[in-house]
């Protein structure tokens, strides 16, 4: 019987700069690295093997910064929240950045979108007539690749509220994509979509994910 | 350069944490015109290089110092060296991105023969020219330490010096004498001059070579009043030096993933074949209470959920059961694993069988190194029949039924007896496990062998041995695979050809420097990877560049004749070797230094005894 205390404790955290070259799985090792530097009372499963607890609300892909993540792990004592984030902040390597520690409020379940921003290297005006040719489609078929195999896919309706700003050589896309478990739309789609549709390529791409959200486009808490 | 100048090339690369820096424990610092620049480079990938412990310890003590900063530097892979190249990027520094071609020093640490085209490689991708001669005094200083340094005459083209022995010791000594240099204003010959004067430094332009008619060495010539005899360094006391209570944190996952402490140097075991047993010595154990103070900081440091323990033969170490004593609680609340290898568990007290068995227990492997008694006579290999059979049956009794066994094919005096004898033994196991009333139910048993081909190497007794031809060595794989008769015993055996060239490299002297950089030229680096290696064209260029392996690997050599190495000074003495060398061919065996000591001369670099932790 498993009757060690357990405090739950949803962290939202930054991942930028440097960090965002490293990947999920290595986030996951790097985290429980900085839980165990911290001292703070994490909790480990019982068993053969313990590991510490520690959830990934979604995974990000390599490359993409990360605003506004999401890491649940429990705690067998309770600790002030900001003292859990401090604590955590002076272990954890540059570029990852604990924002707050809360109680969760939402099952990870409940995220339906996420907001993305693309920062693109190409000529603004063009880009601009591109995105707006691509909203006006009913229909945007893309490849996906999955374990089976390169599939198609339309994408049409897996965002919503596609809006580019710019000028020069500088532009951003806003999007909204479906997150979660089951439906994920990742917005390098929407890029791949750009070219194969418009033969529009940028030079350089960057891609930031803002926040999580649940259907009603609620932030995630 | 600046991140996002890093950042055009990085979507495009596979595993870019390789190449961003920016780890927990890096160290940056802000420069200063008075500092020195230095890169400490490892010739192959990142995920191998972060595994090297002697690097953790070079890197630490360097950037203690205020007006050093030490950076680290790996080889790219493929991927990132075309896309460096094609953006016209320099190898750079992790930690602050600036490429190392605008460094004061740059520093390569030799492991493994099959290193050294990497140094080449890497050296071209800085923008540095490969050759010492080439390279003006706008240029870094190259440095190069490490085991292999104990015949740096295959690399004496591509080196400005080479630090011998213990690099703790001799640090600080290159660091003040390159700056001091720099300041008034020296040329590199001359700071190099500079360093020559002091113990542990190898400057090979000060010296000149003469050959016999034969080909074999006549004699090294010191120019401009170079030393003699160059000894290596060797720490006095590994109680007092320096240890880093911090590692570098990777993120992405490295060969040896784990907080490691260095227990003691050195080995009293004596092996023939093992380089290692002989240059790290003489022994200097770390007392058990440091080897446990400083286990703890770097597990609270890092937040590893496991520590290794690092000598050459951990059951050796007089301080274990201390040590254990010391950590295990404590590592067992902290949910950390400890691993200890090379453990002979027949020399263990019942007590500290206890202790170790709280453990948690990984494969069950030993290396006989050789198939029968008498071979392991000749390489004083002291392991026998009896141990591993009684430590096989404790641990099938207890679960296990795996087994792997190491040894190596073309041993001096070798016959085809010898290697039947590793089937032999293979098969008494396989049947140990079957007539077990107590064995594990319902599984069978697997004994994986795996067969090295054997390298002599210098400064071992069998540095005058012939080693196999490729045929010999396909013939005797053909003969072990022949011999095996159930499907309980898996083979395995190395690639003949690399054994070959690393037997080149090994005892070469300045002339096969050409056969590297041919080699180089026509595409190695990183020939540590089946997938970069071309066997076929290190063999050309050994043939265009008249370097033969017949002389170099297969031939005899005479305890008169002057070996590349014999300038140097690693401690143990030509005479011991070539003491050594009769014992073994008569397969009489030398008793481990901790049963008194042999005579082998390498206590004269720490003035006085072995050091044992009474």
């Amino acid at each position: 019987m498993d009757q060690i205390a357990s405090y739950p404790v949803r962290l939202f955290f930054k991942k930028e700069g440097r960090a965002c070259y490293i990947s999920h799985l290595d986030l996951s090792r790097c985290m429980s690295r900085a839980i165990i530097r911290s001292g703070i009372p994490a909790r480990y499963t019982m068993g053969f093997n313990p590991h510490l607890y520690r959830t990934f609300a979604l995974p990000l892909s390599l490359g993409v910064e990360g605003k506004m993540e999401i890491c649940d792990i429990k705690l067998t004592d309770e600790l002030p929240f900001f003292e859990i984030s401090q604590r955590l902040n002076n272990s954890l390597p540059e570029g990852i950045e604990i924002i707050k520690a809360a109680k969760p409020v939402l099952d990870p379940k409940e995220i339906m979108w996420a907001d993305y921003s693309v920062f693109l290297d190409c000529d603004s005006k063009l880009a601009a007539e591109a995105v707006g040719r691509l909203k006006a489609r009913d229909e945007i078929n893309v490849d996906k690749k999955t374990k089976k195999g390169i599939k198609q896919q339309n994408i049409r309706e897996l965002f919503t509220d596609l809006e580019i700003t710019g000028e020069g050589f500088k532009s951003r896309i806003d999007v909204r994509c479906r997150a979660g478990v089951e439906t994920n739309l990742n917005p390098s789609l929407i890029l791949d979509a750009l070219n194969r549709y418009e033969g529009f390529e940028p030079y350089f791409t960057k891609t930031a994910r803002n926040r999580l959200l649940t259907k009603d486009f609620a932030l995630f808490e | 350069m600046k991140l996002s100048d890093l950042e055009l090339i990085l979507s495009a690369v596979q595993k870019p944490a390789r190449y961003t820096g920016g780890e927990v424990g890096s160290v940056v610092k802000k420069i200063d015109g008075d500092m020195l620049r230095y890169a400490f480079c490892f010739p192959d990938l990142y995920e191998v290089g972060m595994s090297h412990l002697g690097m953790k310890i070079l890197y630490y003590q360097a950037n203690r110092r205020e007006d050093v900063w030490c950076e680290r530097v790996f080889c790219p892979d493929d991927d990132m060296a075309k896309a460096m190249e094609e953006n016209n990027i320099l190898l750079f520094g992790l930690e602050s991105l600036d490429p190392i071609r605008d460094f004061d020093l740059v520093g390569f640490t030799l492991q493994y023969e099959m290193s050294y085209t990497g140094i080449l490689y890497m050296l071209k991708l800085a923008g540095i020219p490969v050759l010492a001669e080439q390279r003006d005094d706008s240029f870094p200083i190259v440095v190069a330490g490490g085991p292999c340094a104990s015949n740096p005459e295959p690399l004496c083209d591509f080196i400005d010096v080479f630090s011998l022995g213990d690099g703790e010791e001799s640090s600080d000594e290159l660091f003040d004498i390159i700056k001091k240099g720099k300041k008034e204003g020296l040329s590199k010959r001359e700071i190099l001059k500079e360093l020559s004067k002091l113990e542990g430094f190898y400057v090979p332009s000060l010296y000149d070579v003469s050959y016999n008619d034969d080909g074999t060495v006549k004699k090294y010539i010191p120019l401009d009043k170079a030393p003699e005899i160059i000894t290596k360094r060797a720490v006095k006391n590994l109680d007092e030096a320096f240890y880093p209570d911090k590692f570098i944190v990777p993120y992405i996952d490295i060969i040896h993933d784990r907080a490691v402490v260095e227990i003691f140097r050195g080995c009293p075991r004596g092996c023939r074949f093992c380089q290692a047993g002989f240059i790290y010595r003489p022994i200097r154990e770390r007392s058990y209470k440091k080897s446990a103070d400083i286990s703890k900081k770097l597990l609270e440091f890092t937040g590893y959920d496991e520590l290794g323990v690092c000598s050459l033969s951990t059951s050796d170490y007089t301080g274990l059961e201390g040590m254990l004593d010391e950590l295990l609680d404590w590592t067992e609340s902290r949910h950390t694993s400890l691993s200890l290898p090379s453990l002979r568990i027949d020399s263990f007290s019942g007590e500290l069988l206890e202790k170790v068995n709280r453990i948690r227990k990984t494969g069950l492997t030993f290396a006989p190194e050789a198939g029968t008694q008498r071979l392991r006579d000749v390489i004083n290999k002291n392991l026998n029949e009896q141990e591993i059979l009684s430590t096989c049956e404790t641990a099938f009794k207890a679960g296990y039924t795996a087994v792997k066994l190491y040894f190596m094919m073309g041993l001096p005096t070798e016959t085809d007896e010898d290697l039947k004898g590793i089937v032999e033994l293979s098969q008494k196991i396989v049947n140990l496990f079957y007539e077990l009333p107590e064995r594990p139910k319902g599984k069978g048993v697997s004994v994986n062998i795996s067969v090295a081909c054997f390298v002599p190497k210098p400064f071992t007794p069998f540095q005058f041995s012939p080693q196999d031809t490729i045929e010999q060595f396909r013939r005797k794989q053909r003969l072990i695979k022949d011999e095996i008769k159930s499907k309980k015993i898996s083979f395995s055996y190395h690639d003949s050809e690399t054994a070959i060239i690393e037997a080149v490299l090994a005892r070469g002297d300045r002339r096969v420097g050409k056969a590297i950089l041919r080699a180089f030229n026509k595409g190695a680096h990183l020939d540590s990877w089946s997938e970069h290696f071309s066997a076929k064209d290190w063999f050309d260029s050994f043939e265009e560049t008249g370097v033969s392996p017949d002389f170099y690997a297969h031939r005899e050599r005479g305890y008169d004749e002057v070996m590349p190495w014999d300038h140097l000074d690693y401690g143990v003495t030509k005479s011991y070797f070539i003491k050594e060398h009769k014992k073994a061919l008569s397969a009489v065996t030398t008793h481990s230094c901790q049963k008194g000591c042999n005579g082998c001369g390498a206590q004269r670099l720490t003035g006085g005894e072995c050091q044992w932790i009474k």
